[in-house]
């Protein structure tokens, strides 16, 4: 390589738990990856596999108790997220990290006018009159699609689409360098979908920015981003980038959720759904935590560490039976 | 043979302070026996008041509705009981649609109790016999709903459902509130009933992805009307509407190798209430005239494929 990766956020080894009723949660189960500048990781995984864990750990907006952070580090532009002080997180929220959470009727304030919400979030992180602030704020509007006369208006008076910008507009008033999207478009239809991913698109370009995509949709992870990580009872189980992930799937739990998707260009008789239900996260399996519902586990899968194998370039896969996997595939 | 469900100019008006919201204005359609319809569109257009309204769990304002070419429009309380024998529905929430404090036994049983063609002593049987039908494990048969997940509930919804032998089931977005994997195994379980049973189904979804793989037919629609309804296969490969158009092309694809070209709509769906005549996607439309502003027909083009816009067969000429 010509040039040293410029690594804007590495997470290493991240072991986040919840306590509730005595039992314990094992939510995110050593989770390592890094994001470079102007990048965008993919997290895709179904419910409760840790996704919204991973990146609420990466805010420090985890409640604690019941979430724990275990073990672990968050090394984001050269320091320790989990080491900061309430003032230095304070900084880094809104700052440098923003995030677009998946609800936008929940993310706003009812009571509060819609700009003045986004004047807020300025004012907070700048040192300028109210005034500049409001002048910011009409422009950040007019930037996601809003007309600035909207201003004045409150929540209830906008659609679901149109919460969802103003959510992004807050998010991105002071310019972070990495935004973090839960699930931005899940509550959306389609036609309003496909104008906000463009819109997040075009900023993310323009702005040079970093972001993480949570997604259960793998269409919108094609669409939007550089490098994915297939996640699985708050572990890593397959990471590559994009061409790596969609032409050569190697996780059996990946090649599951391929083969579980309706496909829009050929029609398949049959599905083949992924059997069984993702596990119980107080007591996960022992071993690869995905063994009791792969078609291909062995005894060896039931127990021990699984191994991550390298499949050449950035290409990753934690599972005993990989090679087997391939061949099966390559005939 | 006469279709299993038919209707014709169907309306459901709802009365609000600022006139009437047109929620399904107009609409005719035919439900073939053993065979699905699709009905896709955006929330808001309609799709599950045009199926509440012809189950009846909602008065219809205008238009027919025919079970097995009888006229069920309207019907006493007697024989509503008797139409709903025939008529079923599952819901999209499995979370809200199913009594919390009633176990998989008690839901299946009241339903099976109300088909009135049970008696006490083969209850136990049937209880069994629809648990096992829906594949719902027999350990979980005192199981209440939240000690189910969702996949789990959904199934004792659809077990409920087919307790009454329906012959004709709405399924308003039964897979949009579950996973990937487990959306599949409830997909291809309404698959294998209807070629077992010859049930005919009215499939509501905004997932078009979901609908192509289980209906014959679809029809979409906007703000209250139909705009397109053609075969399957039809109608994903020669879409004719722009809605159409625009809705298949924003589905975000998985085919990383063929990036196809995205029609961006602008703007959002206008108000339902008291809506202008003409097309009410004109507004939003990228090839909108003023001949858009009169009154749009749903047009026959030829293999079973209708739209209704006055420049459709232009626009499509154009395009190929």
């Amino acid at each position: 390589m010509s040039k040293e990766k410029d690594i804007l956020l590495s997470v290493k080894d991240l072991v986040v738990e919840y306590t509730s009723d005595g039992e314990v949660v094992h939510a995110v189960n050593g989770v390592s990856f890094e994001l470079e500048r102007g990048k965008t990781l993919g997290l895709v995984g179904e419910t409760g596999a840790g996704k919204t864990t991973i990146v609420k750990s990466i805010m420090q907006i985890l409640p604690d108790p019941p979430a724990k952070v275990r073990n672990g580090e968050i090394i984001y532009d050269g320091s320790d997220v989990l080491k900061m002080s309430q003032e230095e997180l304070q900084k880094l929220r809104g700052e440098k990290v923003a995030m677009v959470f998946q609800d936008p009727m929940s993310a706003l304030n009812p009571v509060a006018r819609i700009g003045n919400q986004i004047v807020e979030a300025i004012l907070a992180h700048n040192d300028i009159s109210r005034h500049e602030a409001e002048e910011e704020a009409m422009n950040m509007l007019e930037m996601v699609g809003i007309p600035r006369e909207r201003f004045r208006e409150y929540p209830h008076q906008f659609s679901g689409g149109m919460k969802q910008r103003v959510v992004i507009a807050i998010a991105l008033a002071c310019s972070p360098d990495l935004l973090l999207a839960d699930e931005p478009t899940t509550a959306l239809d389609v036609t309003i979908q496909a104008q906000v991913l463009d819109l997040i698109k075009n900023l993310n370009k323009e702005k040079n920015m970093s972001m993480i995509m949570v997604t259960h949709d793998l269409g919108i992870v094609a669409e939007t981003c550089d490098h994915v990580a297939v996640v699985y009872a708050g572990e890593i189980i397959e990471y590559g980038t994009l061409e790596e992930i969609f032409a050569n799937p190697a996780h059996p739990y990946t090649l599951g959720l391929f083969g579980a998707l309706p496909n829009m260009t050929g029609r398949v008789k049959r599905l083949t759904p992924i059997v069984g239900m993702p596990p119980d996260p107080t007591k996960l399996p022992t071993g690869c935590h995905f063994h009791p519902r792969c078609p291909y586990a062995t005894e060896e899968c039931a127990c021990g560490e699984i191994p991550i194998v390298s499949l050449g370039g950035t290409h990753q896969c934690k599972c005993c039976n990989i090679v087997l996997d391939t061949e099966s595939e390559g005939n | 043979m006469a279709p299993v469900v038919e209707i014709k100019g169907l309306k459901k008006y709802f009365e609000t302070p600022n006139g009437y919201l047109h929620a399904v204005d107009d609409i005719s359609m035919k439900f073939e026996k053993g065979t699905t319809m699709g009905v896709v569109g955006e929330s808001g257009c309609g799709k599950s008041t045009l199926g509440r309204t012809i189950i009846h769990l909602q008065e219809s304002t205008d238009g027919q509705i025919l079970f097995e070419g009888q006229d069920v429009t309207h019907v006493n309380k007697r024989q509503l009981s008797k139409l709903r024998r025939n008529m079923q529905i599952i819901f999209q929430d499995p979370f809200s649609s199913l009594n919390p404090r009633m176990t998989v036994e008690d839901t299946l049983k009241e339903a099976l109790l109300l088909s009135n063609d049970t008696n006490k002593k083969s209850l136990d049987q049937e209880i069994i016999r629809l648990m096992d039908m829906v594949g719902i494990a027999r350990r979980l048969r005192m199981a209440y709903p939240h000690e189910m997940d969702g996949g789990r509930r959904q199934r004792v919804g659809m077990g409920r459902a087919l307790a009454m032998n329906p012959k004709f089931i709405v399924c308003d977005e039964p897979v949009s509130a579950l996973d990937v994997s487990i959306q599949a195994q409830v997909l291809n379980l309404l698959q294998d009933l209807q070629d077992e049973y010859g049930l005919t189904y009215m499939f509501v979804t905004h997932d078009l992805s979901v609908v192509r793989h289980i209906s014959n037919e679809i029809s979409v629609m906007y703000l209250g009307q139909l705009v397109e309804t053609s075969p399957t296969d039809e109608l994903f490969d020669h879409p004719m509407h722009p809605y159409t158009q625009a809705l298949l092309s924003a589905i975000p694809s998985t085919d990383i190798f063929h990036k196809k070209e995205r029609i961006l709509l602008k703007g959002e769906l206008t108000s339902p209430i008291n809506p202008k005549p003409g097309c009410r996607f004109a507004a939003r439309c990228p090839y909108a005239t003023d001949a858009c502003h009169e009154p749009q027909h749903l047009t026959d083009v030829g293999a079973g494929h209708s739209v209704a816009c006055c420049r459709a067969k232009e626009l499509n000429l154009a395009q190929a």
